[in-house]
């Protein structure tokens, strides 16, 4: 199963104008919990290309949430997403 | 119970005139509205223009505005004129004194300013006072001193004080978006840990419904053990998800959420469905800090921009892009030096994710070539001189001669003018209520 097929809301956004943080909030207790087992910190690590990120397990809202710095200040000149509104596209299609 | 109505999510996209009357109906015992944000770039912080105009200002400002006077609730705005600076301030200002010349209104109005003076913020700099974003880079005395505005995102004291003031209208300047619906119910005594939680949610009007909508009105109220959230639109209604990914959103630690006065923790929240409509929360907790800390935000012009937009098919071509825009860069630097910054944003190949696009796949790439310099003129003849290289270029294996590339517009250079972008992002470990003037203007 795809993650995209798990989940009510994934979506990223701005957090300020030098972090992104993504929102994945899954349908039910039970994909939420299969998903944990399978993701961590290291496999989002590798997935944005980052050295290190902030992860958390949001048990009690079937949530997964990660944030991290962005390559550049929000709106700069050699950024890619003004809003920071597109960085969950490489999730959808992660096998759960 | 105090009853509070989010007008809408941002001042300016246009509010729905029969949500607003049905809450008025209801009772409410103040109207706030968010004006602004840094969600939209650098570039209205450091121009000093507002992104709603005149027109959608006044238009979202005016009635809500007569009402509240009418029903004597106070109206508080916040991030007035969209980034804050005196600027931005004394522009939401002149649309202020329009409305109460047209309509013949007399009321009195408090403006809290939210700009800083550079010399203030180099002392504290050189104080050490001045620490990075989680984890952003730190602050220089450059930054400082090349940026156009700097503004602090201020807390809920000077909203409090206004209101004891006597203030019917409050225009903030850049504020954090909960101290504008804080203010109110902690001034009559209202727990702080609901009115915290209820502000952080509310702020965004009926974005925290369903369906969700920016541009509609959303009530919440508070009594002794919970808040309340509801949209007054009958098409809409507030669900335990609907306000829980609500708290999410745009914070990067979901527990967690700093204001200047303290921090609110969420763990222990608890959402439950009260009626068909209406959410019902509590559990949060506020920690008032020992001693407050602000962000303070500001931008600095970079140049002028010109793009160029092309389009390229030919795959003999997109399978040597790269070594192509290479090239065609070097060019432009032997050229014209180094007074320029040159991007090509290549639209279907990795324009949205950038360096962390992960699918290979193309057939087509949308070309912007993307040319900021000191001044317009210079930027024009650089982008001017890619773009013409570009349509040329001779790359091995050309057999198409006529040009490279295909150009929607005529001409294809377009001058953007002004870019900005921010060059401060900072915590300041200081009080710096006593820098906010709070002006008391009477009409």
């Amino acid at each position: 199963m795809k993650l995209k097929e798990a989940v009510k809301v994934l979506r990223s956004k701005n957090a300020g104008v030098w972090h992104i943080t993504i929102d994945i909030v899954f349908k039910n207790k039970d994909l939420y919990e299969k998903s944990k087992a399978r993701l961590n910190r290291d496999y989002f690590c590798r997935l944005f290309n980052r050295k290190s990120l902030d992860y958390f397990e949001c048990d009690g809202i079937n949530t997964l949430k990660i944030s991290f710095l962005r390559n550049t200040s929000a709106g700069s000149l050699n950024d890619v997403d003004c809003l920071g509104a597109n960085f969950y596209i490489p999730l959808l299609g992660v096998e759960i | 119970m105090i009853r509070a109505l989010s007008l809408m999510g941002q001042l300016g996209y246009g509010y729905n005139r029969d949500s607003f009357a049905k809450a008025i109906g209801e009772g409410i015992d103040f109207i706030g509205v968010d004006a602004g944000s840094i969600d939209s770039g650098p570039y209205f912080l450091g121009s000093g223009n507002m992104k709603a105009n005149y027109d959608a200002t006044l238009s979202d400002l005016e009635f809500p505005l007569i009402m509240a006077l009418n029903k004597r609730i106070p109206f508080i705005i916040g991030s007035a004129g969209y980034a804050g600076s005196d600027t931005h301030l004394s522009k939401f200002m002149e649309i202020v004194e329009d409305i109460a010349k047209d309509n013949d209104l007399h009321f009195r109005v408090a403006v809290i300013h939210s700009e800083l003076d550079k010399s203030v913020i180099l002392d504290l700099l050189k104080e050490g006072k001045i620490a990075s974003y989680e984890g952003n880079p730190s602050l220089s005395e450059d930054d400082i001193k090349s940026s156009t505005h700097i503004v602090v995102q201020i807390g809920v004291k000077r909203f409090i004080e206004a209101l004891e003031k006597g203030a019917e209208l409050i225009v903030g300047g850049r504020a954090t978006d909960a101290s504008i619906y804080a203010a109110y119910p902690l001034l009559k005594g209202c727990n702080p840990d609901l009115v915290w939680h209820m502000a952080k949610i509310i702020e965004c009007g009926a974005l925290c419904a369903k369906p969700a909508s920016p541009s509609d009105a959303l009530l919440g109220w508070v009594d002794d053990g919970a808040f309340y959230l509801k949209p007054p639109n009958e098409t809409r209604r507030c669900t335990v998800d609907s306000a829980m990914a609500h708290t999410l959103y745009e914070n990067t630690n979901p527990f967690i959420i700093e204001e200047p006065d303290g921090t609110l923790f969420l763990e222990d929240a608890k959402y439950e469905q009260f009626d068909e409509k209406t959410v019902k929360i509590y559990g949060a907790k506020w920690k008032e800090k020992e001693r407050p800390t602000f962000k303070i935000e500001g931008a600095k012009r970079s140049g002028f921009r010109t793009i160029a937009i092309m389009g390229v098919r030919n795959p003999d071509m997109i399978a040597v892009f790269d070594d192509i825009l290479d090239e065609v860069r070097q060019q432009a630097e032997n050229r014209f030096g180094n007074g320029f910054t040159l991007n090509f944003r290549q639209y279907g190949k990795n324009g949205v994710l950038g360096s962390m696009e992960f699918d290979g796949n193309l057939h087509e790439i949308g070309l912007i070539v993307d040319v900021v310099a000191d001044d317009q003129a210079f930027a024009h003849k650089v982008c001017s001189v890619v773009k013409s290289t570009l349509q040329h270029y001779d790359y091995k294996g050309r057999i198409a001669t006529g040009a490279n590339v295909a150009f929607p517009y005529s001409p294809a250079e377009i001058d953007v003018g002004e870019v900005y972008e921010f060059s401060v992002y900072h915590i300041v470990e200081e009080d710096l209520n006593n820098y906010f003037r709070l002006e008391e203007i009477e009409f």
